[in-house]
Order: C-alpha cells, then structure tokens, then sequence
C-alpha cells in the first residue's frame, strides 16, 4: 500500500478516535439529561493539565527513563480527577437547568465553560502558556509494511476499547440499565427505586472520564495544550454528536469519523487546507443537518397533538 | 363597577404621581449611569453595583413596585417619551469631555442594537441564534469594503450593508425550515464560524489583520472625525458617533415596537407558545421564521455598519462565536422579549466588564460568573416579557 495514503488513514483514525472521545460525552449527556453540556469540551481539556500538574509533583517536571508507570499514574489520575470535575459541576450549576428551556441551560454551561478555562489561564501556574505535552510513546510499529506511530495505534486501540467497555456498561451491567431507565423516563425510573440524581452523578462521570482520554490523546496528538483548546475540542465533538443524531452513540461515533474523514481530506487536497478545515467541517456540518435534520442516527421528531 | 374594575381602578395611579415617578425614575437611571460611567474608583463601582443588586432584589420580593412604574410610564407616556429623549441628547454635555464615557456608550448602545435583533428571534419567536456576530461582521465588512475600494459614502454603504446582510440572514434562515432547537442551534453556530474563518482567510478581506483605514462619515460637510460644536460647547469627536448609535437604538425600539405590535409579532409569539398550533391556525411558519432571520441580520448589519466606521479598523476577531453568545447572553441576562430589558442587558454586560478593568485579570471569569448566577436566580431576566394587552387602559 502507498505509505502516503496509509500514513493519511492513519491520521484519519487518529483524529476520530480523538473526536468520538468527546462527542461520546455529549450524545451520553444529552441522551440521558436531556441537556447539552456545552463546557464537556473545557472539561476534558482539564485532564492534560491535572496530568501534568502530577508529572510535577511526582518527579518535578521530568520524566525519568522507563518510568512508564508514572506516566499511566499521572493519566489515570487526570481520568478521574477530571471525572469528578463533572459530577461537581453538574452539583454546583448544571442541575439548576434541569427543568430549564434548553437554551438556558446551553448558555449557562457556555458561560461555564468560559470559567473552566479563566480558572486554569489564572490558577494553574503560567497557565496562560502553551505548555508542552510529552508523548505518550515513542516508538513506531510495521504493520504491513508501512511504518505507524506506536502512539497511533494506541490511540485507536484505548477508544475502541473505551467505546466498547461504554457500550458493555450500558447494555450488560446494573449501572447501565439503570442509566437507560432514567434516559427513557425520568419519573417511572424513580417509582422503580433509582435516585435519578445518583444516576446523573454516574453519567456526568462515565461522559467526562471519557472526554478525558480525549483531551489527554488530542494534547498528546498536538504535542502541546493550552487553556483555550477546549472550544476547537468542544465544537467539533458537539458537532459530530449532533449530525450523528444527538443521544445516539453510534452516532456520535460516525458523526466524528465523518468529521475526521473531511478534516484529513482537506488537509491533504485542498491548497492552504490547513486554514480552511474549520471552513470545511462547518459546511459539512449545515449540509448533513438540512438533508438529515436530526442527525444521521437521530430518531425523527414526530409532533403529536 | 365589579370588584375587578375597583380593583384595576385604585391601582391606577393619578396622572400627577406617574409624572413624578416618570421624572424620578428617569432621572436617578441618568444620575448612576453618570456615576458608573465617570468613576474610576472601585468601592463606588461595586457600591453602584450593589445598589443596582439590591434594587433588582427589592423588585424580586415586591413586583408590586414594578407593576407600578410600569403603569406610571403608560400613563404619562408622552412626558416619559419627552424627558427620555432630551436626556439622551444632553448627555454628552454632562459626561465632563470624557471621550472614554462616550466610547463606551457608543459600543454600548451597539450592543443594545444587536441584542434588540436578536431578540426578535430568541425573545419573540424562541429561535435560537448564535449567528447575530456573523451578520454584524457581514454588516461591517460589506459597507467598509465598499468604502475602501469604492469610495462610497456612509450613508449609501449603511443601506446596502443590511440588505447583503439580510440576504445572507435568508440563506441561514432556509436550513431553519428543517432543523429544530439543538439543530438549529448548531446551524446557526456552523454559519458563524464559517464567516469567521473565511473573513479570517481570503485575501480581499485583509485576512486575520483586517481592514485599516475606514473614511469617518460626512453629513453636511461635518466630518464625524471631528469634535462637535453645539453652542460654543466643544464635545469631543464620539459625540458624532453617539448620536448617530443613539438615533440607531430609537430606530431599533420603534421597530421593535412596531413589529411587536403587528401582526408579524403575533405571529412569532404564536411559534414561541406552540408552533404546531400556530400552524393550524395558518400562520406560514416557514416564511415567518425565515422574516425573523432577515430582521435579525438587517438591524446587526447596521450596528456592523457604524462600528465599522466609527473605529475605522475592522478584524475578523470583533465577529466570532464569542461575540454572538455575549448577544444572546445579554437578551437572556435582560429578559426575553422585553426591549428596555434587552437594553439593559446590552448595556449591562457592555459596561461592566470595561469597569472591572482593574481586577483586569479576572474580569472574564467575573462576568462568566455574574451570568450563570442570573441564569440560577433570576431566570426570567432582569425584566421579565409582560403579557400583551389591548385596548383601553
């Protein structure tokens, strides 16, 4: 195979393994609160942070040589530290919404993620920097004759995992099916003895943990992370949950291989791509929702009377 | 009479009273704005400011007070018209020669002008919007390219500019027919960043550096670039500029008003309650949905327009996403459907920041914070929408 053409499919992967990460938060989220969480993006880009915040403490900025698990020590720490961050913001603002019209609730979390980021730009030191993000390995593979990244195929390989341990928790364990019950109704879920807050509280959890490994992957994709990536990350997996139908998880999943497949191509083919993806993804964003107006997976509206 | 229209009748105030209150009221709001604007010392902002709480607290727990003064302007609504506009006009004669007061109204009143747009969408018909920053740069740039290259005047470029807009303001309104709430919401997020990063990108619109060197508008062979004279009074340069916004909010309440009180504003109330039956009433839902984005877009292009102009410099940055959530969030901060509400909101969020410069810093997380605790305590806004009523008193 053209090594040029694999290295692009790759890259393709890559990126939507990245962006299903986080549009898995939102299509979670809305599924089950009926609420677009529009900070998920700010909160996931929390995890490199706490990551490196670790690295610090631990071993005072630099990495010893193979101490691999340190570095799975700082990432599961950033995992569920930033896990947690959801389940707190969700008890100090977003329940507030639960009954509010939906575009209350989205400006809220859009004002709140504009406090996620203001807090690290302020309180994390020199947060206002760009900060350098080790990779997570280094090495490359061959496969079929083609020369990968390691850190590629890790990539790949933890979301399928991730997605299939998401899909495992929701179809095949209590927690899950509780989790369903509340998404499907609220009230008869609680006349069957679920504490609805409880089950948010698990939701906010599983969705930010998720994006987590997605904000970990995309500063460790782009080498570097800053307070402010958040929004990109945020746009792009809410858009790719949305055409991909929001509350859906195979969806969101195509919706950010959509996404992906078009960010790449345009990268490759179209001179100074690298300017006009946002263009482009955008555009593929407004086609996909007038000829499919509730995502591609989404259930169609039926008003009843 | 019934008990209702005894009721009704002791709770009308005489016309005396309402006058007084109309004076009073409009009077003490000009005397804080004048505090707020010319302060610079921190404890009289956050006193202002406190006031301001407890003010909105005392009509939380008593909206008797409010009803009153609402009825008291109906009453004495000449006088109040009247005593509004001459305060607008004498402003600047109080504001010490301080240009940064009248820069800060200017972008103020801008600010009210798109939140007034926006609101026909959001506040009368619950469309949402995140596109309004979009048509005010489509505003800004089509009448200072025109400018620029061709020479053209303000006063032609301002007309033209809307109905680019406008034009544009349909084409997002044709996704709208289909798509519904989160949908539509992302659509109209999808247009904004794709104008964003094509004015970031193409050439002929200066790329990220913008567009330089807009002429300041001439009307009577007065240049607006130059202070204003009126009596011997010497005000500074924005003075121009401050009528010029001021005279665009009095355009824009009156067709807020206007558009409110059509039948056009029926109708988008009617999509607001329950679309479907809107529908069955045979109200055209699409075109009037599709007449809610063209008014939005065509009053943002014209606060587009006049900013253009005014700060002569116009760069992609003035028109992102962040932009048209500030909008949304000051129509939501004052109150749907509400235009003094709106206004308030517009003016608000416009000034308080530029006060707060001296937490400089936090001023983002400051106002980010203000905004989610409004949405938490006060969802309704600041002045909530009042129900319609017709007829007589």
């Amino acid at each position: 195979m053209d090594s040029l053409l694999a290295q692009h499919l790759v890259n393709w992967m890559v990126l939507g393994s990245i962006y299903a990460l986080v549009a898995l938060g939102f299509s979670l989220l809305f599924g089950v609160l009926n609420v677009i969480h529009f900070s998920h993006g700010d909160v996931s880009i929390v995890a490199p942070f706490v990551a490196l915040a670790v690295i610090q403490i631990l071993f005072a900025g630099v990495l010893p040589a193979g101490a691999g698990w340190a570095l799975v020590v700082a990432l599961g720490v950033a995992i569920v530290v930033t896990g947690l961050l959801g389940i707190l913001l969700d008890w100090l603002v977003i329940r507030r919404f639960r009954g509010a019209p939906a575009m209350m609730a989205l400006v809220a979390t859009v004002a709140l993620g504009s406090v996620v980021r203001e807090l690290i730009r302020m309180f994390y030191p020199q947060g206002s920097n760009p900060k350098p993000f080790p990779a997570l390995i280094r090495d490359s593979v061959q496969i079929g004759g083609v020369q990968i990244s390691a850190f590629s195929v890790l990539v790949v390989l933890v979301s399928v995992l991730m997605v299939t341990l998401l899909f495992w928790i929701m179809h095949r364990t209590p927690i899950g099916l509780r989790i369903r019950a509340v998404a499907e109704d609220r009230d008869i879920a609680r006349l069957m003895a679920i504490n609805p807050n409880r089950i948010f509280a698990v939701t906010f959890f599983l969705a930010s943990a998720v994006g987590a490994i997605g904000g970990l992957f995309f500063a460790s994709h782009a080498g570097v992370v800053r307070f402010d990536f958040g929004i990109q990350l945020g746009l792009i997996g809410f858009s790719a949950a949305v055409i991909g139908g929001l509350g859906s998880m195979h969806g969101a999943i195509i919706g950010s291989l959509l996404i992906a497949g078009i960010d790449t191509l345009v990268q490759v083919t179209v001179p100074d791509g690298a300017s006009y993806r946002m263009v482009f993804i955008f555009l593929l964003v407004i086609c996909v929702l007038v000829l499919k107006p509730s995502g591609m997976l989404g259930k169609p509206v039926f008003e009843k009377v | 009479m019934s008990a209702t229209e005894e009721l009704r009748a002791s709770a009308r105030p005489s016309p005396l009273r309402s006058l007084a209150t109309v004076i009073a009221v409009e009077l003490a709001a000009a005397v804080l704005l004048r505090l707020f604007l010319l302060s610079d010392d921190t404890a009289v902002i956050v006193a202002l400011l406190a006031l301001m709480g407890a003010g909105f607290a005392l009509l939380q727990i008593r909206p008797a007070i409010e009803d009153a003064i609402v009825a008291a302007f109906g009453e004495a609504r000449l006088a109040a018209l009247l005593l509004g506009g001459i305060i607008v006009l004498a402003y600047p004669f109080f504001l010490n020669g301080s240009s940064y007061a009248l820069h800060l109204l200017i972008i103020a009143q801008l600010y009210a002008v798109l939140a007034l747009a926006l609101n026909f969408q959001l506040g009368s018909a619950n469309i949402p919007n995140f596109a309004t920053g979009a048509s005010y740069g489509i505003g800004a740039y089509t009448s200072a390219l025109l400018a620029i290259h061709f020479g053209i005047s303000f006063w032609l470029a301002l007309p033209v500019a809307a109905l680019v807009a406008t034009v544009f303001g349909f084409l997002l309104g044709f996704p709208s027919m289909r798509t519904k709430e989160s949908y539509l919401a992302l659509v109209t997020i999808a247009f904004g960043i794709v104008i964003h990063q094509l004015l970031n990108n193409f050439s002929w619109t200066g790329g990220p550096n913008g567009l330089v060197g807009i002429p300041a508008p001439i009307l009577f062979g007065h240049s607006f670039a130059r202070p204003l004279e009126v009596f011997g009074h010497r005000l500074p340069s924005q003075a121009n500029f401050y009528y010029l916004s001021a005279a665009l909010v009095a355009l824009s309440i009156l067709s807020a008003r206007r558009l409110h009180d059509s039948r056009v504003g029926l109708a988008w109330n009617a999509l607001r309650a329950d679309e479907l039956a809107a529908r069955c009433q045979g109200i055209n839902v699409v075109w009037y949905k599709m007449l809610a984005f063209g008014v939005d877009a065509f009053l943002a292009a014209f606060a587009g327009t006049v900013y253009a102009f005014y700060v002569s410099y116009i760069s992609p940055d003035n028109f992102t996403f962040i932009v048209s959530v500030t909008i949304m969030t000051m129509v939501i901060v004052g109150g749907m459907d509400n235009t003094l509400g709106v206004i308030l909101g517009a003016f608000l969020l416009t000034l308080l920041p530029e006060k707060l410069r001296i937490f400089s810093d936090y001023r983002l997380l400051f106002v980010s914070v203000v905004v989610i605790l409004f949405l938490v305590l006060r969802p309704q806004g600041l002045f909530q929408q009042r129900a319609r009523h017709y007829g007589g008193k």
